[in-house]
C-alpha cells in the first residue's frame, strides 16, 4: 500500500467549497482541518466505540507519522503510519464484511495504516489491528487480522536518545 | 452467560443466522465451528483485547519522538501542521 496521496485537485476543490473544520486538540492547541481531512468511523477504534470522528493531521512534508486526532475529544489522537513502509510483505485482508460496512467497491480505493506505540526506547506499530480508510467515502474502520504472521506491537524504529546540550562535569 | 453442554458434532443456535457446531474434542481443547453471516466478525477474545489494550496504550502519546531505523538516521521534526 503506498502512502497518504496528495489529494487530486478535484478533491482539493470540493474540500474548499465548505469551511474547513476548527478541531480544539490538548497537543496542538486548535487546528484548522479541511474537509478532505476528516474521517468517519462509525464503529469508533477497538476500546473507544462511541468516537467516531476523527481528524488526519501531517505534521510534516515526509508523511512518514500522522496524527489521528479525534474531533469529538480534544485529548484523544493516535500516532498512525503507513505500514508498508515499515513491513514490505504486509498484508491486511480486507474481509467482504469491511468492505461492506465502508461501502468499499474495489480495495484499490482503501488505505490501510496502523496505530503506534512507544515501549521503552522502541517504537511499535500495530499491525495486527489495521485502520483501513475508504478514500472515496472516508469511512473507516479498525479491523483484526487474525493471520498469526502479524503482532500488535511489531518493532519498527527505535527512540533516537536526545543529545545533551551541554556537558555537566562531575 | 447461558451454559449448555454439548457432545461431539452437537450444536447451537444463535439468532436466526448464527450456529456454533463442537467439531472435535481433544484432551482439554475444544474445536468450534461457526456458520454465521459474513457481515458478522468472529475472532478469539484475546485477539480483540490485545488490540483494544494497545489502542488504551497508544493514546498516551503526547509527541512524535525522535527515531532511528535500522538502516538510516531520520530525525521527525517537532509538529508543525503546514
Amino acid at each position: 500500500m503506498s502512502a497518504w496521496p496528495k489529494m487530486a485537485k478535484s478533491q482539493e476543490a470540493l474540500a474548499t467549497r465548505d469551511e474547513p473544520m476548527h478541531v480544539q486538540t490538548t497537543r496542538f492547541g486548535t487546528v484548522e482541518v479541511g474537509n478532505d481531512r476528516l474521517l468517519d468511523f462509525p464503529a469508533g477504534l477497538l476500546g473507544f466505540s462511541s468516537y467516531t470522528r476523527f481528524a488526519l493531521l501531517q505534521p510534516d512534508e515526509d508523511g512518514i507519522f500522522y496524527w489521528l486526532q479525534s474531533v469529538d475529544s480534544p485529548e484523544l489522537a493516535f500516532v498512525v503510519t503507513d505500514p508498508a513502509r515499515w513491513c514490505d510483505e504486509y498484508e491486511a485482508t480486507v474481509r467482504r464484511e469491511h468492505m461492506d460496512v465502508l461501502d468499499l467497491d474495489a480495495v484499490g480505493d482503501a488505505r490501510v495504516f496502523v496505530i503506534v506505540n512507544k515501549y521503552d526506547e522502541t517504537l511499535t506499530a500495530n499491525l495486527q489491528g489495521p485502520l483501513v480508510v475508504n478514500l472515496r467515502n472516508r469511512r473507516g474502520m479498525q479491523i483484526v487480522l487474525s493471520d498469526q504472521r502479524w503482532t500488535t506491537r511489531w518493532e519498527i524504529a527505535r527512540v533516537q536518545q536526545p543529545v545533551p546540550l551541554e556537558c555537566v562535569s562531575a | 452467560m447461558l451454559v449448555l453442554s454439548r457432545r461431539r458434532d452437537e450444536s447451537i443456535v444463535i439468532g436466526e443466522d448464527i450456529q456454533i457446531t463442537v467439531v472435535d474434542i481433544r484432551g482439554d481443547k475444544v474445536r468450534i465451528g461457526i456458520d454465521a453471516p459474513t457481515t458478522i466478525c468472529v475472532h478469539r477474545k484475546e485477539l480483540r483485547e490485545a488490540i483494544r489494550r494497545e489502542n488504551e496504550q497508544a493514546k498516551a502519546m503526547q509527541e512524535l519522538p525522535n527515531y532511528v531505523t535500522p538502516a538510516a538516521t531520520v530525525s521527525v521534526p517537532k509538529r508543525h501542521f503546514g
